[in-house]
């Protein structure tokens, strides 16, 4: 309870009140049908922002689901005598389905050529409803029967209307608010911003991304019933129009998209001033708030691209921030242990690569290598550039599969395993490194350490614990709080660390992570990788800072062309005639013996 | 027999009216690699400006295609330098919703200048059907398949054999790399872009002597330019050519055997499953959906 009286929480809930109270207080015809269209649209642009802001794929077909609604809320009541309250959740499961059908095939495609498709679906169900006259009436459109009372979801009053709106309105607002805070909500965020490091830490990104469209489908299918009761007249050329998709995601892109407050404030201050205007500018035809309505998103796009929340939203919070507040109560978790762990003894087998290998074309980017870490070793992969080292790499994390040949773990349960996909091979205790550093720039450093930690728990505050202890071991608990796009190279190094290592690996792969430090940086990262050992990792790390290499590695392997050329303890491996020829070329040998 | 040859006729001509639409489309996007949601309505506009120079300068279309063709450029070039100059480095939705914003906004315009009512140019030459051997033509939908196969084999001439036509091929694979080349990318991209809006500006008074202008006008003929252009493979010019031909023929038989008004759901499916398939489209060389 004390959470309520936070200055953020009691703003945004006045804020939100408002919406019901103003109008009751002015009691016009006007401001009711603007206070639930308001309502209403800015539900839609929250349900859009779903897909299209968290997960970051820009559907402007959105009003299939819309129409689906409507549509069966419409057809029910019309046809059935079945009430909308149970019409409007037919609606939902219809469009769920739909976009399952949708999200399917087209998860894949990026950009403009995802809204392309969707503008697709949409133009098919429209014909599809007008082309089945006899039954949705066709492009004349439908009348729902005009029953009234709380039943029928149909009311003499406005205001009855604007509660069911307002509570629409509620209830769209809580779920995007828990998306946004949940796992399932870092994860949208993660599969949006990048892909492959969400994967790395066990996101599976095609369930994520089908997930937000089922979710994001329902919920405009709800607000789509209701709306239908509402205009109490359908058609397709209104209920499954483009014009209707755009304004839908243009709200979301005013107020701020992927924020939870954005669509709401978009809706809030965009659609009242074009309703306005098309009642001041009828005089000039038609077209007029829809011409308000481009323009309007042109000068958007120009000087606003992160919308209203992300250009003024932290100014605001501050100012609110200085409203009273009451102390909250904060508590600490400790990190929950994982009692099941099975570590191996150490000195036994605990990865292994058999024989693999990997054709680009031509290339043969991996010939016949095997190799084998044991636990609690640190093994180095060295070799020149192009030797094939990051394709192994990636056979060893499960992001690229090998022709032939097999790549096993040991399980947590002690069984030997061959992962198929990145997120598998996370979930059987592989964390891994880039060598470019993938950072989720937007997030803080805390948020970026949690991805990781949340594959072992749904709960916010165990992994928050699990990076807070995750930070201390590889020197980042000062910067948790800073933007991860502030640090500096040797920080996003170590961040690329402690995010794989908060997935609580038995095995860490590090791809470079001493390349391009400082030498300070390179003294505290080496520390780092003997504390990460000492706690009972396995390590496997491809380098080519020799010195830190010789000084960390228990055991060398050195790849050149693809094939592993020699294999055994530092000191052999580097006084190795052919090892040094790798390097060097021949023309060395022969420089030195003359 | 004659049924199956005039649908085949009827198909690849209205392929025709089609491929000239969808070349702007694919240049545009083949050189500034954006996704036009205006070109639509820019053919709408051309097709606005025809009709215009019809009934107050008298003119035929095929005598106002300097006009058109000249505002159409000014207008792309407009565009280019001013909304999509800016956004050039900008996230991916940010150049989706400025085009969709021109789109909207163009579309209004029409509405509160012209109303919603259909304006059709009253032309004799181009609207009368001759027929060779029992099937029939009309003959601007014959002009305008000539047209638009001169257009495209033209346009493909002077992407291989002109310094300006080698920028804009380099500027497609790499933008910087061109520029660090000596390439002035901004310019190049005005020209690419303007060139795209005037060839739609070409189609606009080509069709308009058998279509009527209004205001959604340009919706209805660019949905269909897109699922040509993604089929073809994005900014592939031969690509775009043969997909207006596909699309043609499948929008006549389509609109034969299974109905005129699923026409489109037919070609819609073809359009989702082909991008399911093969998100590249079935010509592109495989970077058309990066």
């Amino acid at each position: 309870m004390t959470k309520l009286l936070q200055p953020r929480t009691y703003v945004s809930l006045l804020a939100l009140l408002a919406l019901v109270l103003i109008p009751l207080a002015i009691q016009s015809a006007f401001v009711f049908h603007l206070a639930i269209q308001v309502c209403v649209f800015a539900s839609l642009a929250l349900a859009w922002n779903i897909v299209g802001g968290f997960t970051g794929q820009l559907s402007l077909g959105h009003a299939v689901f819309y129409g689906i609604g409507s549509y069966t809320a419409g057809l029910l009541v019309a046809q059935f005598g079945i009430t909308p309250w149970l019409g409007m959740f037919a609606g939902a499961a219809i469009s769920m389905l739909t976009a399952l059908v949708i999200a399917y095939p087209t998860m894949r495609l990026r950009g403009p050529f995802f809204s392309l498709a969707t503008i697709a679906f949409l133009e098919v169900a429209r014909l599809l409803i007008i082309h089945e006259e006899s039954w949705t009436g066709g492009s004349a459109g439908l009348n729902v029967p005009l029953q009234i009372g709380l039943p029928w979801m149909i009311f003499r009053e406005k205001s009855a209307y604007l509660f069911v709106a307002f509570g629409f309105l509620v209830f769209t607002l809580f779920i995007s608010w828990m998306i946004r805070r949940a796992r399932f909500g870092f994860y949208l965020i993660a599969v949006r911003e990048r892909v492959d490091a969400a994967r790395a830490v066990g996101v599976n990104a095609a369930n994520a991304k089908m997930m937000a469209a089922v979710i994001s489908a329902a919920l405009t299918s709800l607000i789509g019933s209701f709306h239908g009761m509402y205009l109490t007249f359908l058609e397709p050329s209104s209920a499954f129009s483009l014009e209707m998709s755009i304004q839908i995601a243009m709200f979301a892109l005013i107020g701020g998209i992927g924020t939870v407050a954005g669509p709401v404030i978009g809706t809030v201050l965009v659609l009242p001033v074009a309703e306005l205007a098309r009642g001041w500018l009828s005089a000039f035809g038609n077209g007029t708030h829809g011409f308000v309505y481009g323009l309007l998103l042109v000068v958007v796009v120009l000087f606003f691209p992160r919308g209203i929340v992300g250009h003024l939203g932290l100014r605001v919070l501050k100012l609110i921030d200085q409203l009273p507040s009451w102390p909250l109560a904060i508590q600490k978790a400790a990190a929950p242990q994982n009692p099941n762990i099975h570590y191996a003894p150490k000195g036994m087998p605990i990865l292994r690569a058999v024989n693999i290998e990997k054709r680009f074309g031509g290339l043969k980017a991996t010939e016949n290598v095997s190799i084998t870490l044991h636990a609690g070793e640190i093994l180095g992969i060295i070799g020149p550039n192009g030797a094939g080292k990051t394709t192994i790499f990636n056979q060893l994390s499960g992001f690229i599969r090998p022709d032939k040949g097999k790549v096993e773990v040991l399980d947590m349960n002690g069984v030997w395993v061959s992962p198929t996909s990145p997120e598998l091979f996370a979930r059987a205790g592989i964390g891994r490194t880039f060598q470019i550093v993938q950072p989720f720039a937007g997030m803080s450093v805390l948020e970026n350490i949690m991805l990781g930690a949340y594959l072992h728990t749904k709960h916010r505050a165990d992994a928050e614990a699990i990076a807070r202890e995750v930070a201390e071991l590889t020197d980042l608990t000062q910067l948790l709080d800073s933007e991860a796009r502030s640090l500096t190279i040797g920080g996003m190094k170590r961040l690329e660390v402690a995010r794989a290592l908060a997935t609580r690996p038995r095995i860490l792969l590090l791809d470079e992570v001493l390349a391009g430090l400082n030498p300070s940086d390179v003294v505290r990262a080496i520390a780092m990788i003997r504390r990460i050992r000492d706690s009972g990792v396995s390590v496997l790390m491809i380098e080519h800072l020799m010195q830190a290499t010789m000084a960390l590695s228990d055991r060398i392997v050195v790849i050149d062309l693809g094939r592993v050329l020699r294999e055994g303890a530092p000191i052999d491996v580097v006084n190795d005639i052919e090892v040094i020829q790798a390097y060097l070329g021949k023309g060395y040998t022969h420089a030195e013996s003359s | 027999m004659s049924l199956l040859l005039q649908l085949l006729v009827n198909g690849l001509l209205l392929g025709g009216s089609y491929a000239i639409i969808s070349i702007g489309l694919t240049l545009i996007f083949g050189v500034v690699r954006i996704v036009n949601f205006a070109h639509g309505e820019f053919l709408m506009v051309g097709m606005y400006v025809v009709w215009l120079c019809a009934q107050h300068l008298g003119l035929h279309p095929y005598a106002s295609i300097p006009i058109v063709v000249l505002i159409l450029f000014g207008l792309g070039a407009l565009m280019q330098r001013n909304i999509i100059q800016p956004l050039l480095s900008a996230d991916g939705h940010i150049q989706i919703f400025a085009t969709v914003g021109v789109s909207t906004a163009l579309l209004n315009l029409a509405l509160i200048l012209f109303g919603a009512d259909i304006r059709k140019v009253d032309a004799s030459f181009g609207t009368q059907p001759f027929s060779i051997g029992g099937i029939t033509f009309v003959s601007g939908q014959l002009i305008t398949f000539v047209v638009a196969i001169v257009v495209a084999t033209a346009l493909h001439l002077f992407l291989r054999h002109t310094y300006t036509g080698r920028a804009f091929r380099a500027l497609a694979q790499n933008r910087v790399a061109a520029a660090l080349m000596g390439v002035n990318v901004n310019a190049m991209y005005v020209l690419a872009f303007g060139m795209g809006t005037a060839l739609v500006g070409l189609a606009a008074a080509l069709m308009t002597v058998q279509y009527p202008a209004f205001p959604t006008v340009g919706s209805y003929f660019v949905l269909t330019a897109f699922v040509i252009v993604v089929l073809g493979g994005m900014g592939s010019l031969p690509g775009a050519v043969i997909g207006a031909m596909f699309i043609g023929l499948i929008d006549s038989f389509a609109g034969y055997y299974v109905g005129p008004d699923l026409k489109e759901v037919v070609y819609f499916l073809v359009f989702l499953s082909i991008l399911s398939i093969r998100p590249t489209g079935l010509f592109g060389l495989g970077q058309g959906s990066e």
